[in-house]
């Protein structure tokens, strides 16, 4: 079903990898440069709607693997595009990660990428505000990453009474 | 848009106004709770085994296992019991759908305010144990409740056979019909496929309540834990920590862990007999050193005899052998096994599972000396002065009579015998009609034998079993009995013989009396007969296999001296160790009499000599 | 005049849920509006991966505290694609009756909040004592009033009692008959359409740009249901419509919702009409030795404020390896909300907020 985009993709792009794992889905491998010009071939495609982005930490490969999962909003232009999702997925190092953002594309990647950045430490150059999202201070390990110690952090923090150190206004 | 109404079409809602007001007027009028509500836990201290599957399972880590002294665990249980922090529950249920036994229910009740934390932490009872706390209709007030004023008979969520988180059903393993086993010797369990095995691991819900119970205490969670990650080389490992014979055991162990497995109280318990025997039977033999990390042994320059190649004996080689120690086996028959060779039917345990076990112990260097008596062909003085330790396991080879009239002809015969000589090779003369005594496992084997016997002479079964016991305390094994019943052999329990009936010097049959009773009021073996009751039983061979006793012709009067007795049995310490230092017993003249227990009992023996003998030094 | 920065939020009579609004304000008219999302955060996405698969299903219902049942339908559903079991049949009935009757509740709440923040109280309440009618419906059908952690990958946990049917279409015989009340009061109130009207107006072409979905997306024209796009548990065999309008502001917003509770009420009685009969779990797993095989999946459902997607990675072992959840409130909170802000007034703010339904312990869960 997907052949189409399928076939369009190999062709605009070399060096990426495109498998139909299941029925419905499409799954592409890109390298990390070449994330936005996929994601501007796809939105142009009627993929419009950019439901996640999200960070997994393989940290035995020590690599962090962003995916962006894609779908179409309406299924009008049926004989093109039926229903299924495209996962677009990159590996980039864990040391000192980056990315570039999405935001020129899809104008809703702007907080996805903000709590990326403040749970695993990913920066993305481009964005108008990595500021704090959901937590409220720094941590020296950025807390979803797989060797942050939750156990260790409550021993540390709440069964012993922390120095907080002076903020400077 | 909306239908655009006038501005004063809300004053309809002051019809509601003299509208009987739907607040209920708490704490006068109360609100049921509905019939599947989650609120406190119950727990029938009764049923409850303190598996602690239920802690295990909680997500919040509510649950602790707390060890209660007052109750008196039988096999299969512990004496401790849930305590549930109610600071951490999230009255999921979790808990409850877990229970194999369903004695952990949530109830209706749901306050408890109070300024001490300390009474949020409650072991969970219910009305049967705590009648002080639980209070009927009258009683109970809603003012005071609390975890400390609960309504009885009370239940919420309960737990229901067909949602359990646990599957109660077994994998069914294929066995040989009843027609195809009367007709041959076959092995009649035919083992798990590898999809099965792994199916039935999966099942396991690791209590570790089968460790506590078995006599070798077994690593049995560890091995099913590998069986299910299909890591069968690390079970094998784990398996001969403590148990150097699993084709054996896997086919013919009493199986005390699969009585006490929890899944057995409201299902079928796991199969953890026929899992073992999995692991092994696909392991090669050529692998078993690898496998097992015995490729080099380094040796020491001691060594130990040991009397006796049954499951004791080579047990005791085995582990003495690891230890470095160098082990000379003897034993009277021409081949090494004891009462797993020549008592154990093939149909039971074939001759090749039995010797793959056997060539293992032999190839790590235990040396075998067979067709050698030890009192005959050497003494056991010659073995205490040449040996640095000896360990005797002889067994009970020697069968017991009833000594009714008629016993002393030919024509009767004692079932031992009778199986040592099937596996010898020895024909066997079998008559169309033949009467067992006796109602334990020996009487099974040995009736079902001869019915094979009779099958290949005549085309039919002719055995008829009678004991003392009725059916439901008679002591072999349930399974054994259903398979003989099975295979045609015809049953009587609750009779005991009297006389044997000789007709012109042959013997045409067993007059039995009724057996009203087994043990005296003191549990002594005591029966009590009906004299008045009788019946015959047609036959013209009797065999009797009433019970069985240990041969100590070998013992020399020297030694005897120096042992202490305690009844009639030698009296031992933990280790096997006798009065005199360098004598060591074990196997069926210490516990038992079942495989598993000699095995645990040569390993023991093994660690004691190997104590005894470096403390000598 | 001069800036002035206000918090709006997170202790604010008009704030439901705790959530906080910064807002840069000259006199009445908002200049800039930043949201402030992460009172909540729980961190349940790490903490799922220390716990085994069955023991995160009571953690799961945790995550959106109004509506609880979306999340273990979607968590079953993930579950059940990477592991491959199957549910049976009857099983799916009542699992879309459930979550029809989830969702019924859900937006009864949503307009308990909606009323309430505009000064409606009578609708509010009688919108909060229809809903608890509901929560007595599952009290009884799962033993839990609000946490109901009734969905299991398998099937369900246990089955309808005796009489529940009769006694659930009788309870939604009696929010049917208040309807008319409501269009009264409230749904039909010239008020109610001054307050409303042109309030936080989105068109289309927006809402697809900035991510919205749900009510949101519906309001502006855009018939986009998963239930209808990507249908699951049993909604393929029943016929219902999805109401739209095309205004895009909080009034057609607010009439979307409505609609909808009154075609789930009617979807759930063609649902009982049709049930068929059978078990309703397959026991698939025992939970201190089940391990999912690995592989990824991305699963959504349609909940009652629109996709809740779900993308979990396994990697072969007993407990999940990254989970992590798209809600639909996180680009409705943290994007739209902010941008449709911009030159509204102060009083709207919070009429925008609720009309676009944040709901704030599903933006940080």
């Amino acid at each position: 079903m997907n052949k189409k985009i399928v076939a369009e993709l190999e062709l605009a792009f070399k060096d990426i990898e495109v498998n139909t794992p299941q029925d419905t889905r499409v799954e592409i491998c890109a390298r990390e440069e070449q994330i936005l010009t996929v994601l501007g071939f796809l939105a142009n495609k009627g993929y419009d709607h950019l439901a996640l982005i999200s960070c997994v930490d393989w940290i035995e490969e020590e690599e962090f693997e962003l995916v962006y999962i894609i779908t179409p909003y309406l299924q009008e232009n049926k004989a093109y595009i039926e229903k299924g999702d495209v996962f677009l997925k990159t590996r980039i190092a864990r040391e000192n990660p980056e990315a570039r953002t999405a935001i020129p594309i899809f104008a809703n990647a702007e907080p996805y990428e903000r709590e990326i950045h403040e749970l695993f430490g990913v920066k993305f150059s481009g964005h108008p505000r990595l500021t704090h999202l959901l937590l409220e201070r720094d941590y020296e390990i950025p807390p979803f990453r797989k060797d942050f110690d939750t156990r260790k952090y409550v021993k540390d923090v709440f069964d012993s009474i922390p120095v907080i150190p002076e903020e400077e206004e | 848009m909306g239908k655009k109404t006038s501005i004063l079409s809300p004053l309809k809602a002051l019809k509601y106004l003299f509208k009987k007001p739907k607040t209920l007027l708490y704490p006068f009028e109360l609100k049921e709770p509905a019939m599947r509500y989650r609120g406190l836990h119950l727990n029938d201290w009764d049923k409850c085994t303190g598996c602690g599957n239920c802690a295990d399972v909680c997500p919040n880590e509510a649950i602790e296992m707390k060890e209660i002294p007052e109750i008196e665990a039988g096999d299969g249980e512990r004496n401790e019991r849930p305590e549930i922090d109610y600071g951490r529950c999230c009255f999921c249920g979790l808990c409850v759908d877990i229970c194999p036994t369903a004695s952990l229910r949530l109830s209706r009740d749901y306050f408890h305010i109070h300024f001490d934390p300390k009474t949020f932490k409650l072991l969970a009872k219910d009305e049967k144990t705590d009648k002080e706390h639980f209070l009927p209709e009258g009683e109970y007030s809603i003012f005071k409740a609390s975890l400390a004023h609960r309504r009885e008979k009370y239940e919420g969520f309960s737990p229901d056979l067909e949602y359990s988180l646990f599957n109660p059903e077994r994998v069914p393993m294929s066995q040989a019909s009843p027609e195809e086993r009367k007709a041959s010797f076959v092995e009649q369990v035919k083992g798990f496929s590898a999809k099965e095995a792994q199916k039935e691991a999966s099942r396991c819900l690791e209590c570790k309540l089968c460790e506590e119970v078995c006599p070798a205490e077994m690593n049995i969670s560890d091995y099913v834990r590998n069986i299910w990650d299909d890591n069968l080389e690390e079970a094998t490992r784990d398996i001969y920590k403590t148990n150097p014979l699993p084709e054996i055991c896997g086919r013919v162990c009493t199986h005390k862990c699969e009585s006490a497995c929890v899944l057995g109280n409201q299902g079928k318990p796991l199969s953890i007999r026929w899992l073992k025997r999995y692991v092994v039977d696909n392991i090669p033999l050529e692998k078993y050193r690898k496998v097992l990390g015995t490729e080099e042994i380094k040796s020491i320059d001691r060594k130990v005899a040991i009397v006796g190649a049954g499951p004791g004996g080579l047990a005791a080689a085995y582990y003495l052998r690891l230890m470095g120690y160098q082990t000379v086996i003897f034993d009277r028959l021409p081949k090494p096994g004891g009462m797993m060779r020549y008592g154990i039917p093939e149909y039971r345990l074939p001759y090749e599972a039995l010797d793959k076990d056997i060539e293992y112990i032999k190839s790590v260097g235990v040396e075998i000396r067979c067709n050698t008596t030890v009192g005959k062909d050497v003494s056991l003085d010659d073995l205490g002065d040449k040996y640095d330790a000896v360990f005797v396991s002889t067994g009970f080879h020697n069968g017991r009579s009833t000594g009714v009239p008629g016993t002393e002809r030919s024509g009767v015969f004692q079932a031992i015998e009778l199986l040592r000589k099937v596996t010898m090779g020895e024909k066997i003369k079998v008559t169309e009609k033949i009467v067992v005594i006796g109602g334990g496992d020996v009487a099974m084997d040995i009736s079902r034998t001869l019915g094979r016997l009779q099958m290949e002479e005549f085309g039919t079964v002719g055995v008829t079993v009678s004991c003392l016991e009725t059916r439901d305390i008679m002591p072999a094994t349930p399974e054994e009995i259903e398979e003989a019943l099975e295979e045609g052999i015809k049953l009587y329990p609750g009779w005991g013989p009297e006389k044997i009936i000789i007709d012109n010097e042959k013997i045409k049959g067993v007059v039995m009396k009724k057996c009203l009773r087994v043990f005296d009021k003191n549990g002594r073996f005591n029966p009590e007969f009906d004299v008045e009751k009788k019946m015959e039983i047609e036959g013209s061979m009797v065999v009797e296999a009433i019970g069985q006793a240990p041969d100590f012709t070998f013992l020399s009067e020297k030694i005897k001296e120096k042992l202490t007795y305690e009844g009639r049995k030698i009296k031992t310490d933990e280790y096997g160790q006798t009065s005199l230092s360098w004598l060591f017993i074990g196997g069926d003249l210490t516990r038992g009499p079942d495989v598993i227990n000699a095995i645990d009992t040569g390993h023991k023996a093994a660690r004691g000599i190997d104590k005894f003998i470096s403390a000598r030094e | 005049m001069r800036e002035v920065e206000l918090y709006f939020g997170p202790q604010h009579l008009g704030m439901v849920g705790n959530f906080s609004i910064t807002l840069k304000v000259e006199g009445d008219c908002i200049l800039e509006a930043t949201a402030n999302p992460g009172f909540l955060h729980r961190g349940f996405e790490k903490l799922m991966e220390y716990r085994t698969w069955i023991q995160n299903f009571p953690m799961v219902c945790r995550i959106n505290v109004v509506e609880p049942d979306h999340m273990e339908m979607v968590y079953a559903m993930g579950v059940e694609k990477l592991a491959n079991i199957e549910v049976p049949e009857r099983a799916q009935w009542i699992r879309s009756v459930y979550l029809e009757l989830a969702r019924v509740g859900s937006h009864l709440f949503g307009l308990w909040a909606y009323a309430n923040m505009l000064g409606f109280d009578t609708v509010a309440q009688w919108s909060m004592y229809h809903r608890d009618l509901i929560l007595d419906l599952f009290e009884e059908l799962t033993g839990g009033r609000v946490y109901h952690i009734y969905i299991w990958p398998g099937g369900v946990r246990r089955d309808f009692p005796e009489g529940f049917t009769d006694r659930m279409v009788e309870t939604l015989h009696s929010i049917g008959k208040c309807v008319p009340d409501y269009n009264d009061i409230f749904f039909n109130n010239p008020l109610f359409y001054e307050r409303a009207h042109n309030v936080g107006k989105i068109s289309q072409e927006e809402a697809k740009e900035w991510g919205a979905v749900g009510q949101v997306l519906r309001a502006t024209g855009m018939p986009y249901d998963i239930r209808k796009v990507e249908p699951y548990a049993a909604y393929d065999k029943v016929d219902f419509d999805i109401p739209t309008r095309v205004e895009g502001d909080a009034y057609s917003r607010v009439l979307v919702i409505r609609d909808e509770m009154i075609e789930s009420v009617h979807l759930i009685f063609k649902l009982l009409d049709n049930m068929p009969g059978g078990k309703v779990f397959n026991r698939s797993f025992n939970p201190f030795k089940w391990k999912v095989p690995e592989g990824e999946a991305y699963v959504r459902v349609e909940s009652s404020r629109g996709e809740l997607g779900l993308y979990m990675v396994s990697d072969g072992k007993d407990k999940p390896y990254r989970v992590h959840f798209r809600t639909p409130s996180y680009t409705h909170g943290l994007i739209i909300l902010e941008k449709l802000l911009e030159g509204a007034n102060i009083a709207d703010v919070g009429n925008t907020m609720i009309s676009l339904y944040v709901v704030a312990p599903e933006i940080d869960r």
